[in-house]
């Protein structure tokens, strides 16, 4: 980091319980000025609530939010600067696309004379791509454009931070690939962080320059999102992560034993209950004239095929689910027989250990 | 292999049609015979020949003379509509409060349900009864002057409280802002709680929020309800009978007497003239809001 004061948004020790259940516990991280920070959680992680404490429309028990240096945590919602976009989006459905852009400029403390707001309005809704439907009502436009009129009328007021709440969630599929190339770059033509909460890891991996990890209520992992990827700080961010196989057991000296058998790992981190993860895409299945040591026998279940890559799903005699992702560009993919007994194996140097 | 023939799109949509006409004929029926019959009825009747002790079917402009000719009359005209502007207001202001509090405070769905069933518990009082009670209450001896006096707030009774505009205008507002609520507190009910989030996270303040997101939400439930009251007060002549002491004469009132004493031709008259206002109203009303877009 060059300068402290570059950080835009910092919490500390933010918890927040909804009836004595904790929903945050002690967040604490830094964001800083012009990046992008993902926020992957699963449902019921707190990722909603933390992004709702943020932006003010929830009270933390305690910690702090700290906006641009000034504490904010105790600032009604509409003092603080903070754009939000919903996952619904929340347009103003009687207001036109230009009038639901122009409602933070028109309506704030001290609103702008309307010269100012014609012109910063039709500078957003360019922006964002939205050129020529300024006067359509916001039921007479598609799912991505409702999301483009979201995000401008966030931007248009010059936020300190944006937050984004799911915000590819309600768009389909193709639509969604296309909005993130978006986001990024709306996001680069200005000067200000964008924090994004998805539950989708390929979203979270894909767009954050820094990812956030969240594990019920607490900061799992917070990092650029290949270091997340390589080595997951803890068992669960390595499965939140849908890359990784997770297998219970406990660390004894150099190896990592479990029901399955003892494997060696690469890598250690310490932790409180025993967990070792191997990559999805590190695990092979043994061909009979294989050299090395067979890890784990499975049975065969089915395959998935993905395009670039097919996973295979392999099922050990207790029905645990073993993932074998297999990379095309590697080779034909094998087939294999329903319910015939293979053995899996990886190199132990690939193997995540913690305990 | 054959085609198969497209159906014909004549022989459906007609099969539809008879469906649909079937389906009419009954609500027609009805409305024919007992809406505008009797309605045709009246403007007939507005224009008979009424003599002491008959009527009959011999067309003249007499019994419309007599009621614009005659300041009675004329003056029951006004009064009606100064009293439904008031109530209109009163029921709103009194009313909207009311309906932004269940409707969008309560968050909770089976609360908001109680609190919409506690503000129709007076009707399980007959009418009578309920505007009835309003005499011991605002009465030269009734509870609220008793009540100031022991409170040493006043030393005379106020006796302007009953048998006046004031008691009329209190004891209709109480019978219909109810109607002005249910229908405000639905339309709140239904706005996304983010849209209001949304609105705060832009800057807005509560009270612009509420002027320039949730009163236009609400619209259409403002109407709704005003053409419910409307509709009512226009029509009433039991609450002004009972708490004016015959001084406020409203043209329903001129109704029931006119029609007391066998003067069909001059109570079909006002008749007319009262739908004709309330015609007025509601289509002024609906003028507002379009409410097909809206429900």
């Amino acid at each position: 980091m060059v300068v402290s004061n570059d950080a835009v948004l910092r919490l500390e020790g933010l918890t927040k319980r909804f009836s004595g259940r904790p929903a945050l516990s002690e967040v604490s991280f830094v964001v800083r000025g012009k990046e992008y920070v993902s926020l992957l959680g699963p449902s019921g992680s707190g990722k909603t609530t933390l992004l709702r404490a943020i932006a003010g429309f929830e009270t933390p028990d305690a910690g702090s939010i700290i906006l641009d240096g000034v504490e904010v945590t105790r600032q009604p919602a509409h003092k603080r600067g903070i754009g939000f976009v919903f996952q619904n989006f929340a347009l103003f459905p009687h207001l036109s696309v230009f009038d639901n852009v122009a409602f933070g400029l028109r309506n704030r403390a001290n609103p702008a004379p309307e010269d100012v707001v014609s012109k910063n309005v039709r500078e957003t809704i360019d922006l964002v791509g939205l050129k020529g439907l300024e006067q359509r009502g916001v039921h007479q436009i598609s799912g991505g454009q409702k999301q483009r009129v979201a995000l401008a009328r966030t931007l248009v007021i010059k936020p300190k931070l944006v937050l984004l709440d799911e915000p590819l969630g309600a768009l389909d599929a193709n639509l969604r690939q296309r909005m993130r190339t978006e986001l990024r770059r709306i996001r680069e033509a200005l000067d200000i962080p964008f924090l994004h909460v998805t539950g989708s890891e390929t979203e979270a991996l894909s767009m954050g320059d820094r990812l956030i990890v969240l594990d019920a209520g607490r900061v799992g992992q917070f990092g650029k999102p290949s270091d997340v990827y390589n080595l997951p700080a803890t068992a669960n961010v390595a499965r939140f992560l849908n890359g990784y196989n997770v297998f219970d057991g406990r660390l004894e000296g150099e190896a990592f034993a479990t029901k399955y058998g003892r494997f060696g790992f690469g890598a250690k981190t310490a932790a409180p209950t025993g967990a070792y993860a191997i990559r999805y895409d590190r695990v092979s299945v043994k061909t009979p004239d294989a050299v090395g040591p067979a890890m784990l026998a499975a049975n065969y279940v089915a395959s998935e095929y993905l395009g670039s890559a097919i996973v295979h799903f392999f099922e050990t005699a207790d029905g645990k689910i073993v993932e074998v992702e297999h990379h095309l560009s590697f080779g034909p993919p094998e087939t294999f027989d329903p319910g015939r007994a293979y053995d899996l194996s990886w190199n132990s140097q690939d193997g995540i250990a913690f305990g | 292999m054959t085609v198969p023939a497209p159906a014909d799109p004549h022989v459906s949509a007609d099969r539809g049609n008879l469906a649909a006409y079937l389906l009419l004929t009954p609500a027609i029926v009805w409305m024919t015979l007992f809406l505008v019959v009797p309605m045709a009825m009246i403007v007939y009747v507005s224009f008979w020949t009424q003599t002491t002790f008959k009527i009959e079917p011999k067309l003249t402009l007499d019994s419309w003379q007599t009621f614009f000719a005659s300041d009675t009359y004329l003056n029951s005209l006004w009064t009606t509509l100064r009293i439904w502007l008031i109530v209109l207001t009163t029921t709103f202001v009194i009313g909207y409060p009311t309906a932004l509090y269940v409707g969008l405070f309560v968050r909770n769905k089976t609360l908001q349900t109680a609190l919409l069933v506690l503000c129709v518990i007076p009707f399980w009082t007959s009418f009578l009864i309920r505007v009835l009670a309003w005499r011991p209450m605002l009465g030269k001896e009734g509870a609220i002057n008793i009540i100031l006096m022991k409170a040493g707030l006043i030393h005379q009774p106020i006796e302007a409280l009953l048998f006046t505009d004031l008691s009329v205008v209190i004891g209709m507002t109480q019978i219909y802002v109810v109607f002005m609520v249910g229908p405000i507190a639905f339309m709140l009910g239904r706005i996304d709680p983010n849209i209001l989030e949304a609105a705060r996270d832009l800057g807005a303040d509560f009270w612009r929020i509420l002027r320039k997101i949730i009163f236009p939400l609400s619209l259409p439930g403002v109407v709704v309800g005003a053409i419910f009251v409307s509709v009512m007060v226009l029509g009433e002549f039991a609450t002004s009978a009972a708490l004016s002491g015959r001084k406020v004469n409203l043209l329903g009132n001129i109704i029931v007497t006119q029609v007391g004493s066998l003067k069909w031709a001059l109570a079909s008259v006002v008749g007319v003239i009262l739908t004709i206002i309330m015609g007025l109203v509601i289509a002024g009303l609906l003028r507002v809001v379009d409410l097909k877009k809206e429900l």
